[in-house]
């Protein structure tokens, strides 16, 4: 009797746990899912008279590498399409598209008439069957063709993933020419995927670490035009300058411009002591944040403007501390072994990129403000700079190889530590500084 | 029933009762951590950008008035323009191109639209076959893809596709049991992100020659072994038949239970899938679930996506729809439910693997898409 107590209980408990399990949808957690790219087709855009046929071809293809070196998108080539699209105005046969499993198509039309072109655009989720997001329609003059592209992949860009694009931005460099025992630097501009590229100053001096201010409309650089370090402050519209003069007898280096773009943090060398000092650019007046023995430099503020990341050597090695923005007592976040140095924190606030010697290797790596989920992106013979695109998302630096030969490259990757590319410029490249996005 | 049965009973109902009244199921949601971002004003850039024309590229573009794109025409009303501002002497600084004007467009009108067994050969009895020992498999290897479970180069005969299926082909009659298709197989993949600096040298760590062992004593006939394994099984004991017989009390007792269960409205008849189904299912989706394009907000973002599936398993797209959400912003919501609607669609296409006598059971799935675990990838 008791076993038939004890089965009838098990099976009213069973029964009870059913019941209630069974309440309602059936319900299962996805916890697992992949990471590759995602498959779109850019058909050359549409052209709305005679003349904008090699227009359309020209603005389709900058469109689609800009979205395929991100590496989160790959184009399907023009080859697999079975259907293609002849009127912009025209419905989307999904199906074909489904077919050659392209999960996004961009198509766009073109017209150019005389000095005005007009671009428009739209974005299709071909497996929901739906437009993604509304048309888009940009206006300007022929000479900012490329700028038209990269802002249809800015949009495109912008509404898959969720966060900001970066395609329409600048970054200033050292373009860098000859042997390393004789190599030319002069400060050159560029859009981010290397084109149009121009020079801002000549090579008849060294210069050194060009920073975009935050409305890009400035660039802090260092300069050996006298003979000793001194840091400049370039107008890019006008190409006019100016010295931001600091302490006599001393040499200025390493300036980065504050989020609000009105001070400069730079590293200044007394003797043999070097600390960080802020300079208010209009009144000229600077403020000395550190006062170690050791030495404090590369300062790079916080987005908010609040705290400043830099490297020292107080601790006997040279590690990365976060400091006030006005100064005070520093706190250690980076522990590993080998050396830290050139920290950048992020856009977003949340990394800071750094350059990390560590086994006779160079390394750029991320990690938390705290110092947490330190990685460790790239592995090369010297690796060095990092600059942060406008969206936080991909990271630009400069690679030499060995050698007495050896050349100075720009190169990307992503913070995932994925896609790692070089992007290519006339000359040698080294210094990168990403610009913000442009209006 | 013996008292070790009867004991094990009482524990396993015990246990169970206090998984599922006592919430162990129930979890803690972690904190999610949000950062904020400082949007750059780009008026002063704007400004330079203009400083920097050429003069070709001065004239000022205006705002454009909305266009109107109809079902066919797709015309596009011109936009006004502004007058031509004074064109300043070319600076010797970078020129950069126009910033353009941005219009939107209306929405288009929707379209209208048998293997045999291969038989491995039998080495040598008194040849001991040993492969060098090597710590390739323990070294991730980079891919463009990561997946869950690594996948090595593909069969390149097949299509790439998320679910693997073998080619159907005609007969020399022309016949087919099936529907004919292309072969397909999962893409390359690797389980993890590996960077350049994690990538492991070529040189091999440890030496590819065999360690000195001596040759192992050759296999047990397979004759031998089946039959002591045939010996070794028993068959199970056939349970008595006192036990099978249950008192007309505990049948009404359980027959009441069991008929309320069944009166619950919302509750699905049948039996409940068995967790390997579930499995089967959840991989499944995850398959085509690709969090590569989302941003790191919307991967700080869990979805809660329902959806009705056909009796063959198709989903109904119309269905899809997201029910709750937890983490991030607005937007990284949106981007969170279209990915993980394209991935149901995707790998529903064809039909998910689900028995169909449990339809009941099935056919309303709510999935919840946490991607916590792929931010460290």
């Amino acid at each position: 009797m008791m076993v038939r107590i004890f089965t009838a209980l098990m099976a009213l408990m069973m029964t009870a746990t059913l019941s209630l399990a069974q309440q309602g949808p059936l319900r299962i957690e996805i916890t697992e899912g992949v990471i590759e790219p995602l498959p779109f087709a850019t058909p050359n855009f549409v052209a709305e008279n005679g003349s904008s046929a090699e227009m359309g071809a020209q603005l389709a293809r900058v469109v689609a590498a800009d979205l395929q070196n991100t590496g989160l998108f790959r184009e399907i080539p023009a080859s697999a399409y079975i259907s293609n699209v002849t009127d912009f105005g025209s419905a989307i046969q999904y199906s074909d598209w489904k077919a050659i499993n392209a999960q996004a198509l961009v198509t766009g039309a073109v017209n150019v008439s005389g000095n005005s072109l007009t671009v428009k655009f739209r974005l299709y989720d071909i497996f929901s069957g739906a437009e993604l997001g509304n048309g888009l329609q940009f206006q300007g003059t022929t000479e900012g063709w490329r700028r038209m592209a990269h802002k249809v992949s800015d949009a495109v860009y912008s509404r898959i993933t969720g966060e900001g694009g970066y395609f329409d931005s600048r970054v200033v460099f050292v373009s860098e020419t000859g042997p390393k025992n004789k190599r030319q630097k002069r400060l050159a501009v560029m859009d981010y995927d290397g084109a149009g590229v121009k020079y801002l100053t000549d090579s008849r001096s060294l210069v050194l670490a060009p920073r975009f201010s935050p409305t890009g409309d400035r660039v802090l650089y260092t300069s050996y035009e006298t003979g000793f370090p001194r840091i400049y402050v370039l107008d890019v519209g006008s190409v006019q300058r100016r010295v931001l003069e600091s302490g006599e007898g001393s040499i200025s280096f390493a300036p980065r411009f504050s989020p609000n773009g009105q001070t400069v943090v730079y590293s200044q060398a007394t003797g043999s002591n070097t600390d960080i000092y802020t300079m208010d650019i209009a009144s000229g007046r600077s403020t000395r944040l550190t006062s170690a023995p050791s030495i404090e430099t590369a300062p790079s503020y916080s987005p908010d403007g609040n705290s400043i990341v830099f490297e020292s050597d107080r601790s006997g090695a040279q590690q990365l501390y976060i400091m006030s923005a006005n100064g005070g007592e520093a706190k250690r976040i980076s522990f590993g072994q080998g050396r830290y140095g050139t920290p950048v924190w992020s856009p977003r606030g949340d990394l800071v990129a750094f350059t990390k010697q560590s086994k006779g290797r160079f390394h750029i790596g991320v990690m938390r403000v705290d110092g947490s989920e330190e990685r460790l992106l790239t592995a090369s013979f010297l690796d060095e700079g990092p600059t942060w695109s406008p969206n936080g998302r991909v990271i630009m630096f400069h690679r030499e190889t060995q050698g007495a030969g050896g050349r100075s490259t720009l190169y990307s990757v992503d913070i995932t530590g994925r896609n790692l590319r070089p992007v290519r410029t006339p000359e040698g490249g080294s210094d990168p500084s990403w610009s913000p996005l442009q209006k | 029933m013996n008292t070790g049965q009867v004991i094990s009973a009482a524990g396993h109902a015990t246990l169970i009762g206090w998984m599922v009244f006592g919430g162990i199921f129930r979890t803690e949601q972690l904190p999610i951590e949000a950062t904020e971002v400082s949007v750059i004003s780009g008026e002063a850039f704007a400004a330079l950008m203009a400083a920097q024309d050429s003069p070709t590229s001065q004239s000022e573009v205006t705002q454009p008035a909305q266009p109107v794109v109809d079902n066919g025409t797709g015309a596009v009303p011109e936009p006004e323009t502004a007058p031509e501002q004074e064109i300043p002497e070319p600076a010797p600084a970078p020129a950069a191109d126009d910033a353009p004007d941005v219009s939107e467009l209306s929405p288009l009108p929707n379209a209208e639209v048998s293997v045999e067994t291969p038989v491995l050969p039998t080495p040598e009895p008194d040849v001991a076959v040993e492969a060098p020992e090597s710590n390739e498999t323990s070294v991730p290897q980079a891919s463009i893809r990561v997946a869950p479970e690594p996948v090595i180069a593909p069969d390149p005969e097949a299509r790439p596709d998320p679910v693997e299926q073998e080619a159907v082909q005609q007969t020399e009659t022309g016949e087919t049991v099936a529907e004919p298709q292309e072969a397909t197989t999962p893409e390359e993949a690797a389980s993890e992100i590996v960077t350049e600096a994690e990538k492991p040298s070529a040189a091999p760590e440890t030496s590819l020659r065999p360690p000195p062992r001596r040759p192992t004593r050759p296999a047990v006939r397979a004759a031998e072994t089946s039959e002591s394994a045939a010996e070794t099984r028993k068959p199970a004991a056939e349970p008595a038949a006192e036990e099978t017989i249950a008192t007309s009390a505990v049948d009404d007792a359980l027959a009441e239970a069991l008929g309320q269960a069944s009166e619950t409205p919302s509750a699905p008849s049948g039996p409940p899938l068995s967790a390997g189904e579930k499995d089967a299912l959840r991989v499944a989706v995850q398959q085509c679930w690709n969090v590569g394009s989302l941003s790191s907000w919307a991967l700080e973002t869990t979805v809660v996506v329902a959806v009705s599936l056909t009796k063959d398993g198709k989903p109904v797209v119309s269905s899809i729809r997201q029910v709750g959400s937890e983490g991030g912003t607005s937007a990284s919501v949106k981007q969170a439910f279209e990915t993980a609607r394209r991935a149901i669609i995707r790998c529903g296409a064809r039909g998910f693997q689900l028995p169909s006598d449990k339809y009941d059971q099935w056919k309303d799935i709510e999935m919840t898409f946490n991607p916590k675990r792929m931010r460290i990838k």
